[in-house]
C-alpha cells in the first residue's frame, strides 16, 4: 500500500500497449491498492492507469464520487482489470488535463455513454458497467493510458472549426 | 535547459503582410541566437500574420543581443517587431483560479459589441484568457462573431456572469452563450 509517484512524459511507458492481466493474484491486488492510494493522494484526481505508476498492465481504476462534475452520476469507485468499451454512443467535448502530461489542457471529445467490461477485483467476476458523463469521460481517459493514447493525442480545436472560411481579397 | 533563475526571457511580437517563410525566418534566428521558444501564438488576420513568443537566453544576456539577430531576419520579411524585457518571475506568471468560461457572443454587426461586453467583464475583475472576432456574413447583412474565454474571480459563479451579460443581451441585440471550460483533472 503506497502512493506512487505519476510518471510524465516522455516517459516511454505512457507511450506503449499495455499487457493483459492473467488473473487476480496477490501482486495484482497490490498493485490495485497502489493505483488506489496514488488516486486519492493527486488532488481532484479521479482515475489512474497502472502505465502511469511504471505498471504495463492493463489495469486502472476511476472514481468520480468526490468529484463536482460526477458526484450525481456514478458507480463509487470501480477497480477495473483488462477493461473494454463494449459499446459507446454520444459525443461531448470537454478540457482535459492529465497528471501525466502537467501544465496543459486540451478539448477532447469522447463518448457520453459508454458500456465498460471488465474484471472486478472484488467479485472476482467479469461485470459491465454503463457509464455516462463524467464518469464515462474519466473511464474512457483512463483506458486510453492502456493503449499508449494520451489525451495530447486527441486534442481538438474548436476555433479552427468556426474561423476556418478565409476569403478577404 | 539553464533553470529559470538564471535566463533572461523576453516578450517577442512580429506583425506583418503573410506570406510563406515567416515562422522559419523568425525561429532560424532565434535558433542561431541560441534562444529557447517557450510558448507562442500565431494567427492570421485578413493578409496580416501575426506571431507572439515567450522566448529565453542563458544570462547574460540582452534584449540587444536579441534584437541585433532579430531585426534584420524581421526587416527582411517585412514584419514589424516589438520586444519587451520580462521581469524574473514573470514568466511564471499563473491566472487565478476561478472558472474558466468560453463566451460566444454574434449578432447583428454594430459598433461597441467588443468594447461592452469587455467593459462589462472588467469592472468585475473577469481576466480574458482568450478573444477572436470575426465579421462574418454578407455585405447587406454582416454579422459580428466573438469568442472569448475568460477565467472569472473565486467569488463570481457561471450563474453570476450569465446575470452580467444579460442586459447586454437585450440591449445590444445579440446572442450571449456562456459554457464552463474549466478543465477536468484526470
Amino acid at each position: 500500500m503506497a502512493v506512487q509517484p505519476i510518471l510524465r512524459y516522455p516517459h516511454p511507458l505512457l507511450k506503449k500497449l499495455a499487457h493483459p492481466v492473467a488473473g487476480l493474484d496477490a501482486e495484482i491486488r497490490a498493485l490495485l491498492q497502489d493505483l488506489i492510494d496514488t488516486m486519492r493522494a493527486g488532488p481532484g484526481s479521479v482515475g489512474v492507469a497502472a502505465p502511469q505508476i511504471g505498471a504495463a498492465l492493463r489495469i486502472c481504476v476511476v472514481d468520480v464520487s468526490k468529484s463536482r462534475h460526477g458526484s450525481e452520476n456514478n458507480h463509487g469507485l470501480l477497480c477495473m482489470v483488462n477493461p473494454e468499451i463494449v459499446a459507446r454512443s454520444g459525443s461531448a467535448v470537454m478540457r482535459e488535463g492529465c497528471m501525466s502530461v502537467p501544465d496543459y489542457t486540451g478539448d477532447v471529445e469522447r463518448a457520453t455513454e459508454i458500456t465498460v467490461r471488465f474484471l472486478d477485483e472484488q467479485s472476482d467476476q467479469v461485470r459491465e458497467v454503463a457509464a455516462s458523463g463524467f464518469e464515462a469521460v474519466a473511464i474512457q481517459h483512463e483506458l486510453d493510458h492502456l493503449d499508449g493514447i494520451l489525451f495530447l493525442d486527441r486534442v481538438v480545436s474548436i476555433t479552427t472549426g468556426l474561423f476556418r472560411r478565409k476569403s478577404y481579397r | 535547459m539553464t533553470p529559470r533563475c538564471e535566463r533572461s526571457y523576453y516578450a517577442v511580437s512580429v506583425v506583418g503582410a503573410d506570406r510563406p517563410g515567416i515562422v522559419a525566418g523568425i525561429s532560424e534566428a532565434l535558433y542561431r541566437l541560441g534562444c529557447n521558444i517557450a510558448d507562442s501564438s500565431c494567427a492570421m488576420l485578413a493578409g496580416e500574420f501575426a506571431m507572439i513568443l515567450i522566448v529565453s537566453h542563458p544570462k547574460p544576456f540582452t534584449k540587444a543581443n536579441l534584437l541585433e539577430e532579430l531585426k534584420p531576419a524581421s526587416e527582411r520579411l517585412g514584419m514589424t517587431l516589438a520586444v519587451r524585457s520580462l521581469q524574473t518571475g514573470e514568466e511564471q506568471h499563473r491566472p487565478p483560479a476561478g472558472e474558466l468560461c468560453q463566451i460566444t457572443v454574434y449578432g447583428a454587426d454594430q459598433p461597441g459589441i467588443v468594447y461592452r461586453v469587455t467593459s462589462a467583464l472588467a469592472a468585475r475583475q473577469i481576466n480574458i484568457m482568450d478573444l477572436h472576432t470575426k465579421l462574418v456574413g454578407s455585405e447587406e447583412e454582416p454579422v459580428y462573431v466573438m469568442l472569448l474565454e475568460a477565467t472569472l474571480p473565486e467569488d463570481i459563479t457561471p450563474g453570476h456572469l450569465e446575470q452580467l451579460l444579460a442586459s447586454l443581451r437585450a440591449e445590444l441585440k445579440v446572442e450571449i452563450g456562456i459554457r464552463v471550460v474549466t478543465p477536468v483533472e484526470l
